[in-house]
């Protein structure tokens, strides 16, 4: 069922065995292939009688230089269109709005729903690559969308303040998610530890943004946050206050701290998420689907 | 042959490649550029007409101005009542939000008041009341814009009023938006903290893309993929990669801890965000209308731009009284025997003309009479009355006044079900 890596003594047009390589410092496959001319520019009698397509170790170096550029130009769009969709559809207005960023939901709903696709990434980037940077790679396609999205649409059409719309940051917890699974080499801690670390770091991480705005004042008598206020001014003609959900809910019996109640739930569900979304990316990391092409 | 063709077509394709990608792209440009133009309203007259004209009345609605520079004050003021023939397929107002509607805040949202009450959250109304509104709004970007005042009812959607051009002068670069804090501090909501929020992404991306270009540019995708694939993926990384990714790790960790715990001492009295409804809005206590109206029937002309309805009539008061206007869904329609001085009230819902009566002559004290009132103007098409039609309760409503000479005034809800006449088409 995850089959997915293909048969490299299959008969490619490459016939020569490249090794890891340093990468683009000397270039992925910089190595000499085993099969291919050692310099020069050979004839193409001299390319078939050595069973290479190259005419030399450099093209070869360079041909695998650019693969590996366009890979990752490519996946990062993917994922970013992939995982900014399934964002704007799950996390919605708690990421959209700041009068939504509240201490229940918030920190609940976000790295639930947010922990899918970079676990996903992860089991591909990890059991294909061994890269640990699959929760970071997706984390950033997902923010660079969202800013071109706050910056263009939110502010640059609308007219919304940034301080408004801006996107929760996930990097910290992105990175805590990769070096748990290079750390440990194991999707299992990576899901224990990592997606409680996730669940758990995302309030901290961005309190530095939003403390600012949960500080107090009088609006006629009624005490607001800087955040209300922000909502209330910056007139959503569409957005009525009643739309809100926000500390609401029933964990009453903690009184003023109720984030680390809700950031431990979120954790203790990010774990489950994690598990089932690993196995989504290693379904889905698999070149069966485009055999054909 | 057709393989001949399909290839001849695909090298075709494939050569030209680069141009064909040019022109679609320009295109879809000119395509998506082609007839756009601002937006003039905000689909009110879309909404149906039993909805509009059953839910909400507002009337005496004043925009204190439509011309104003850029930091100016206005307001909107008025009375909204909340009509007892709220249609059953809308949820009642038990959840509503006093909105504005506006493309974009081109306006901030300085206060809104309902019965004087500050609503910046949701309340809740009673059918049958009126209540006092005021919305104070300041310049913020400039252009010509069209605001209206609006009612959002949970569950029902928001309900439009009357909507007014505002134009706006200079530049929001020079809009200022103070705010008191209760520590006493003033800051300027506009810009507060911006900077901050750029700082905290830009650290956290940099940190972010620095961790991918380090894993990708030692190897690449595709020496790693083969080596995984050749059974070395467990030589690819190094003894000194999982130290730099541990000390990665520390080093994010103390970041988070570190930054939080300078916010917690530079912030130490934060609030969280407030919530819950705003009860006991004070509705408008007016004095019960001497006058009593039964509203015997009623057709409308579909399409067609006008309302016959039949009301008996009696005047209880001391004074007589004459129908001075009826309005419903934000249109007015005036008796000009009645209104004989211009009003000030957007035009594209205000029909001067639009009101007559079947006998104009004052409705005596103790009199009862039975009247027949006329309500024809275009507005009532171009604003989708008829479309009553079309609706699942063909019933309309709205507000009667009711002048006397001494300057009274008298509003009476009336309405009902009323026949369609399909005109031939």
């Amino acid at each position: 069922m995850f089959k997915r890596k293909p048969n490299l003594a299959a008969g490619g047009p490459v016939t020569e065995a490249i090794e890891a390589s340093p990468g683009l410092e000397g270039g992925a496959g910089a190595n000499a292939p085993t099969l291919a001319a050692d310099a020069g520019v050979l004839s193409a009698g001299a390319r078939a009688a050595a069973g290479s397509p190259f005419n030399s170790k450099a093209e070869a170096a360079g041909l695998v230089k650019t693969a590996d550029i366009l890979l990752l130009a490519s996946l990062f769009l993917i994922t970013l269109g992939g995982y900014h969709i399934h964002a704007m559809l799950t996390m919605g207005d708690w990421d959209f709005w700041i009068d939504w960023k509240d201490r229940r939901f918030w920190p609940t709903v976000l790295p639930i729903v947010l922990v899918t696709f970079p676990a996903a990434a992860q089991a591909y980037f990890w059991e294909s690559f061994r890269l640990p940077f699959g929760a970071t790679f997706l984390v950033l396609g997902l923010l660079f969308g969202e800013w071109v999205n706050r910056y263009t649409n939110f502010w640059g059409w609308t007219y919304f303040p940034i301080s408004l719309v801006w996107p929760t940051s996930l990097v910290p917890a992105a990175l805590f998610l990769d070096i748990v699974l290079l750390l440990s080499r194991s999707f299992i801690v990576t899901a224990i530890v990592g997606a409680m670390g996730w669940g758990l770091l995302l309030y901290p991480s961005n309190w530095p943004i939003l403390a600012p705005y949960h500080q107090a004042t009088e609006q006629y008598g009624l005490l607001m946050s800087l955040a209300d206020l922000i909502g209330f001014e910056y007139v959503r003609t569409s957005m009525p206050e009643y739309l809100r959900i926000v500390e609401r809910g029933t964990m009453r019996t903690f009184g003023k701290d109720v984030v680390a109640v809700a950031a431990f739930f979120s954790g203790f569900v990010s774990i489950l998420v994690y598990f089932w979304w690993w196995y989504v990316g290693k379904l889905f990391s698999t070149v069966a689907y485009t055999k054909e092409v | 042959m057709k393989t001949s063709v399909f290839s001849t077509l695909a090298g075709h394709a494939k050569r030209q490649a680069g141009r064909l990608w040019a022109l679609g792209l320009a295109v879809g440009l000119a395509a998506s550029m082609a007839g756009s133009g601002p937006a003039d309203a905000h689909g009110e007259k879309s909404q149906a007409a039993f909805l509009r004209m059953r839910t909400l009345n507002w009337y005496d609605v004043k925009w204190s101005k439509t011309s104003l520079n850029v930091n100016e004050e206005m307001e909107i003021t008025g009375k909204l009542h909340i009509m007892d023939a709220w249609p059953v397929a809308v949820a009642k107002p038990e959840v509503a939000f006093l909105n504005v509607g506006m493309p974009g805040p081109v306006l901030v949202r300085e206060g809104s008041f309902l019965g004087g009450k500050f609503v910046p959250r949701s309340t809740s109304l009673e059918l049958g009341k009126t209540y006092e509104f005021r919305v104070l709004l300041k310049a913020r970007r400039q252009g010509r814009w069209h605001v209206h005042t609006q009612l959002s009812v949970q569950t029902g959607g928001p309900i439009i009023g009357p909507g007014q051009w505002v134009e706006i002068k200079g530049d929001m670069a020079d809009f200022k938006n103070p705010v008191t804090l209760l520590n006493g501090e003033v800051i300027d909501l506009e810009q507060y903290k911006i900077g901050n929020i750029y700082f905290w992404h830009t650290v956290w991306f940099i940190a972010g893309v620095a961790w991918v270009f380090y894993w990708f540019r030692k190897r690449g995708f595709v020496g790693r993929y083969i080596s995984v694939a050749s059974g070395k993926g467990g030589e690819l990384i190094t003894p000194l990669e999982r130290q730099i990714g541990a000390g990665a790790l520390a080093a994010t960790l103390l970041v988070v801890i570190i930054s939080y715990a300078l916010t917690a001492s530079e912030f130490p009295r934060t609030i969280p965000l407030q919530a819950g409804n705003i009860r006991a809005i004070d509705a408008l206590n007016i004095p019960e209308s001497p006058i009593k109206v039964e509203y015997l029937r009623g057709t409308y002309k579909v399409p067609g731009r006008e309302l016959v309805a039949t009301y008996k009539i009696t005047n209880t008061g001391k004074e007589p009284v004459r129908v001075g206007e009826f309005a419903t869904a934000t249109l007015r329609f005036l008796n000009p025997d009645v209104y004989t001085q211009k009003v000030d009230y957007p035009e594209y819902i205000l029909a001067e003309r639009g009101l007559s009566l079947s006998d104009n002559a004052p409705i005596a004290p103790g009199e009862t009479k039975e009247l027949t009132v006329k309500v024809q103007d275009a507005r009532w098409d171009t604003e989708r009355l008829a479309d009553l039609a079309y609706d699942v309760d063909s019933s309309f409503a709205g507000l009667m006044f009711f002048f006397t000479p001494s300057g009274a005034r008298y509003e009476v809800e009336t309405g009902g079900p009323v026949i369609p006449e399909f005109l031939p088409i």
